[in-house]
């Protein structure tokens, strides 16, 4: 496995300081990424200004106006009961944006800190956990959390929940390699040579050589989740009804007997955005903190 | 090599043993009362204990956790796969007559990111930085973001609004009427190829720029090799290893965007009976389908390790 291979990272945690602090630095060396990092902030941003700047009320419905084509008034048309599409999709970007940021914090620190404790006790706990991990990583993302809130029932958290569960694995075996790898570095067995605790070792000595993987582990997954939650939005399991989700106003649209071109554009070129956004960002975060990383994240 | 296929094999079964738990750990364990969903509270309140105990012992949900799992797999041993809760439908019906469509456009689909994914991978790998590397890289980017189901639609009302054409929505099988059947498969099929072939093209890419830098490579070019030949003879095997082992991993990609897809399509296949089913609180007929899945998953991947075993000489002399 390439990941395993990933060999000598003492420079790691100087990248992290070199670009991740140095923020000119990173603009330089990676404008294309910096300005898709821009985007993605902008996208948040927009989500958390929507109530200021989305011109009308997303949940009114206006009879006389049902599915209107674009105009001056309405910049993306209305949807079939007269709802003003743009300040849905504003509205919309809470949720969606929301949703990804939570479930991939969670899943991926839930990831990370299994597969750091796993990769650094070795032995059968890591055996059993990598078994584990990989029962979990034979169900497609998607259909596992189809699954998960199918049963829980469809609520914001519960997705959040289900998304996580499906991110846990990727942080399990990214971070255990880094943590296999830091084991055996010299500065590590001084440290258990002191005397130092297990826990103590995991914490101060370990962890901080997986800061950089997680922060790429995070942003790299951004863009798969947001497909995921506007999947499940869209196949009648997201965030409910009247709230506005991107996924949930595609799935709309598509139960009309005849939709219309702005129902469907919209809301998709607002997903697509922002999973470029992500996708870019993070490819460019990973080439500043850690190249090695190429490949073997998702 | 035989070893290695014994290995691979009997580390399947541990795998598809933990699958069979953990969806049944999901489908069952969690909180959740299926008969809540499909009959509605204001329902169930008004029937008497007696009536609740019948409905759960027609069911099979009156016994025990450990039972009702044994009775699953048993049903999965016998390949009966037992019943639908609410249609009364035996399952493997419903996978028999879904199964095939959805199979259809799973293949098709992974033929097409080859057809496409390869050649614009190679071309971008031999000619770096050129119009061509930059004009595809820039169309791989936006097919790795564009959600499959969202194309789907736009497909599907573009098709509606310019040529007052809709794919027919029935359950037709190839050898029943090819074309129907060919009319119902071929967007979906389009769709997921395309966004497969993303993954495939930049793969291809970057797994053949690396080989193409290694000693051997200019070697074969030193000893007066035609570039040609270098590439295909002793580059390209190299290089496609990596390829053939992503596109295993792209089939967990192509189930799950295939439920989505189908739905986007409105394509009687097996994701769309997992919706269908999932709506119905059918907690019977999701758990095989998921099931089905994951283990199509694991066989297929365990198929492609075999044959990357055969392909690979330093674990095929081993």
């Amino acid at each position: 496995m390439s990941m395993d291979s990933v060999a000598a990272r003492g420079s790691v945690s100087s990248n992290v300081r070199r670009y991740g602090v140095n923020l000119r630095g990173f603009v330089r060396r990676s404008p294309f990424a910096a300005v898709w990092g821009l985007i993605g902030l902008i996208l948040i941003l927009m989500a958390l200004g929507a109530p200021l700047i989305s011109p009308q009320d997303p949940l009114k419905a206006n009879f006389t106006k049902i599915s209107a084509p674009p105009d001056s008034e309405s910049y993306f048309g209305t949807d079939q009961i007269g709802r003003d599409l743009l300040s849905r999709i504003l509205y919309g970007a809470r949720i969606s944006l929301f949703v990804a940021l939570a479930s991939v914090l969670i899943g991926t620190t839930i990831g990370g800190v299994w597969g750091l404790v796993s990769g650094y006790l070795g032995g059968l706990t890591d055996m059993i956990s990598q078994r584990f991990v990989e029962i979990i990583m034979a169900l497609p993302g998607l259909i596992l959390a189809f699954a998960l809130v199918l049963v829980l029932g469809a609520g914001m958290w519960t997705i959040i929940l289900a998304i996580a569960v499906t991110r846990v694995p990727f942080g399990a075996r990214i971070i255990r390699s880094v943590a296999l790898t830091v084991k055996e570095t010299a500065y590590v067995e001084a440290a258990r040579g002191i005397g130092a605790s297990q826990t103590r070792i995991m914490a101060r000595h370990i962890a901080p050589q997986c800061v950089a993987p997680f922060l790429i582990l995070f942003t790299v997954h951004l863009g798969t989740v947001i497909v995921i939650e506007a999947s499940l939005s869209f196949l009648g399991l997201g965030v409910s009804p009247p709230t506005p989700t991107w996924g949930g106003m595609l799935g709309e649209a598509s139960a009309l007997l005849y939709p219309l071109w702005w129902h469907v554009f919209f809301p998709g070129v607002f997903i697509t955005i922002t999973v470029l956004a992500f996708n870019l960002f993070g490819d460019g975060l990973r080439d500043a903190l850690d190249p090695r990383l190429r490949g073997t994240l998702e | 090599m035989r070893t290695y296929i014994l290995k691979r094999l009997l580390y399947a079964i541990p795998t598809i043993f933990g699958i069979t738990v953990l969806i049944f750990g999901i489908m069952r364990i969690l909180p959740g009362d299926p008969l809540g969903a499909y009959y509605g509270i204001e329902t169930i309140i008004q029937w008497t204990p007696e009536q609740k105990a019948a409905i759960l012992r027609d069911l099979g949900l009156d016994k025990p956790i450990a039972v009702q799992y044994a009775v699953w797999v048993k049903d999965i041993a016998s390949g009966k796969l037992g019943e639908s809760f609410f249609r009364g439908d035996p399952i493997i019906e419903i996978m028999a007559q879904r199964g095939p469509i959805s199979a259809q456009i799973g293949i098709i689909s992974v033929v097409i990111s080859w057809i496409i994914g390869l050649p614009v991978g190679i071309i971008s790998a031999v000619r770096p930085n050129s119009v061509w590397d930059m004009s595809t890289s820039f169309f791989t980017v936006l097919f790795l973001a564009i959600p499959g189901f969202w194309l789907g639609l736009l497909v599907v009302v573009a098709s509606i609004s310019w040529f007052q054409y809709k794919a027919p929505i029935v359950s037709v099988q190839f050898w029943e009427d090819p074309w129907t059947n060919f009319q119902i498969i071929v967007g979906p099929a389009i769709v997921l190829g395309l966004g497969q072939a993303a993954f495939i093209a930049r793969m291809a890419r970057s797994s053949l720029f690396e080989v193409l830098r290694e000693d051997y490579v200019r070697t074969s070019r030193a000893k007066g090799l035609i570039e040609r030949l270098v590439i295909a003879r002793h580059a390209m095997p190299n290089a496609l290893l990596p390829v053939l082992t992503l596109s295993g991993v792209l089939l967990g990609f192509v189930m799950g965007g295939s439920v989505a897809v189908e739905q986007a399509f409105t394509v009687p296949g097996l994701g769309k009976a997992l919706v269908v089913a999932a709506i119905d609180r059918d907690f019977n007929v999701v758990q095989n389908i998921v099931l089905f899945y994951a283990v199509i998953f694991v066989l297929v991947n365990l198929l492609i390790d075999m044959l990357y075993g055969w392909l690979d000489p330093r674990i095929r002399l081993n």
